[in-house]
């Protein structure tokens, strides 16, 4: 690191600057203050560790965020959706529904729209269910007039890479209104 | 045709790892490479934020359907602040294209665009990741030094003209950071795929084709649609072409970082973000991905001198400065490479319109072909 060439500084930068100096013969260096240049070290450091752990961590992950694992899979799956009331009675969610709610409305995202179509997995089984589950519990929350509804229950059929079927139950969390 | 080797190559003084990397901080060199990507980012953020912008726009906030946060801790975060977020981001990636500001609008962008990712988890994309990371580096480098009405302000304010010695110079370490992490995208990817007996044996590429048959029945015309359709449901091609796709992956990945393959490595990087455009959604990424092999361009400018007896067009298409360009009426097209070797007749014009970006990929191919034939 040249510390006390004269800048010649045609960067915009009070402190990041030019100077004929150190390293390959007459090449010019960019002359930081120490700490400075112990940051931008630091933080390149801190992005490739990190993105480092996030690729490794894909492999356990099932939404794989930043794992860059793409049309990872061809599975495939469908849902039965059911309002379990106070009184025992499992409605479909294909019914009418108090309050005037709509399954497709409220999710209003075509990978979790229509459970009850086979399709395909949206960036593979585990990101799909996964998001049906706390669609579960999000739409369970969201639902203020509708009075009678305990729980929501989803029975998933799914098939990974053509083999199966995988049978799941999930449950959103019990709802205050009914109880 | 001909090629001399007008001076000896000059080597430089072999450097050690640790010379290497205070390299990459400390050597200036041309960010023009990140400037074009600048180009392409504004059109691609705005393709990106469009569905957002119209949500916002009838009423609908990230908050009104199903979302989940990143984290439990992060308190929910009202739906203006997505409004403002897409908006912002919109604005500021024209801008960023322009090169306006760029200092302030490309961290802008930045933020907006990774802000808007975050507000839920259903917001994740690989092509947005992707995206995150390319205009994090465009973020981080002074990527308005060219090619910006920043730049033209500064030539206006110190006389300067284009093409001036060292205007496009500057700290490059976010151009390495960024190659790291784009060529390990392809590797991430291609590596999770060859580890899969299901993805490298083409059962995952089989029962996605079978199952979206009727998608290529539709796009591809009567007369032949029958016959395509039986090609790409036979489980025996995707037997073939799956080792090839996770190959063409690990490939680019790889032989991106040499200089003897790298041409091939774009060529067949192209290729595959084309051929992924055809048969998937993809949302940014092709466009995206395609703008940014422009990072792997080498880091100096005009250091190949052209003597070309009409300049206009190279000099429009030279985006990223390869060429010092010499207009000489009449003149025989010649090109002298970085090591001083003097190329004329085909050769040069290979190494011409081969380091033109708009041109190259089929410069590419005709060269692959007059190479195969006898």
């Amino acid at each position: 690191m040249p510390a006390s060439a004269t800048p010649d500084a045609p960067h915009s930068s009070g402190v990041e600057q030019h100077a004929t100096g150190a390293g390959a013969a007459g090449s010019e260096r960019i002359v930081r203050p120490r700490w400075r240049a112990r940051l931008v070290r630091g933080f390149v450091a801190v992005v490739l560790v990190g993105h480092a752990v996030l690729l490794v961590r894909g492999y356990a992950d099932p939404h794989k965020f930043f794992a860059f694992q793409p049309f990872n899979e061809s599975s495939t799956w469908r849902a039965d959706i059911v309002r379990v009331t106070a009184d025992g009675r499992r409605v479909p969610i294909e019914e009418p529904w108090p309050g005037g709610y709509d399954w497709d409305e409220l999710v209003r995202w075509g990978v979790l729209e229509r459970p009850g179509t086979m399709r395909h997995a949206y960036s593979g089984l585990g990101t799909s269910l996964d998001f049906l589950d706390d669609a579960l519990d999000w739409v369970a929350d969201h639902t203020p007039e509708d009075d009678e509804t305990l729980y929501l229950e989803a029975t998933t059929e799914a098939y990974r890479n053509t083999r199966g079927p995988e049978v799941r139950v999930y449950r959103s969390e019990l709802r205050e209104e009914a109880r | 045709m001909s090629a001399t080797v007008a001076e000896p190559v000059r080597g430089e003084p072999s450097l050690s790892l640790s010379d290497r990397i205070d390299d990459v901080f400390d050597r200036p060199a041309s960010v023009r490479s990140l400037a074009v990507l600048r180009l392409a980012l504004g059109p691609v953020v705005l393709v990106h934020l469009w569905p957002f912008l119209v949500d916002t726009l009838a009423g609908t906030t990230y908050e009104d359907h199903f979302w989940v946060r990143w984290w439990g801790f992060v308190p929910e975060v009202p739906g203006a602040v997505q409004v403002a977020l897409v908006w912002t981001g919109a604005v500021a990636a024209v801008g960023l294209s322009l090169g306006w500001r760029t200092r302030l609008v490309a961290p802008i962008t930045f933020v907006c665009v990774a802000g808007n990712l975050f507000l839920s988890q259903h917001h994740f994309r690989h092509n947005r990741a992707f995206l995150l990371f390319l205009l994090a580096a465009v973020a981080l480098a002074d990527s308005g030094r060219v090619l910006s009405l920043d730049a033209r302000r500064r030539r206006a304010r110190t006389g300067t003209s284009p093409g001036d010695p060292g205007d496009d110079l500057g700290t490059v370490w976010p151009l390495w950071l960024l190659r790291i992490l784009a060529a390990s995208v392809y590797l991430a990817s291609g590596f999770s795929k060859l580890i899969d007996p299901d993805w490298s044996g083409g059962l995952v590429l089989w029962d996605r084709a079978v199952r979206h048959q009727h998608l290529v029945r539709e796009r591809v015309p009567e007369p032949i649609a029958d016959a395509v359709v039986d090609l790409v449901t036979a489980r025996w091609v995707h037997t073939i072409t799956s080792p090839i796709a996770v190959a063409m992956e690990l490939f680019i990945g790889i032989a991106i970082w040499f200089g003897r393959t790298r041409l091939a490595a774009i060529w067949v990087a192209i290729f595959f973000h084309l051929s992924i455009e055809l048969s998937a959604s993809v949302e940014v990424f092709s466009l995206a991905a395609i703008g940014a092999l422009v990072i792997w361009a080498t880091p100096s400018t005009r250091d190949r001198v052209a003597v070309v007896p009409d300049a206009t067009w190279v000099r429009r298409l030279d985006w990223l400065a390869r060429f010092d360009v010499h207009e000489e009426p009449g003149a025989e097209l010649r090109v002298v490479d970085r090591d001083g070797t003097v190329h004329t007749g085909g050769t040069a014009r290979w190494l011409l319109w081969s380091r033109l970006p708009l041109v190259f990929p089929f410069v590419a191919v005709a060269h692959a072909l007059r190479r195969v034939r006898p």
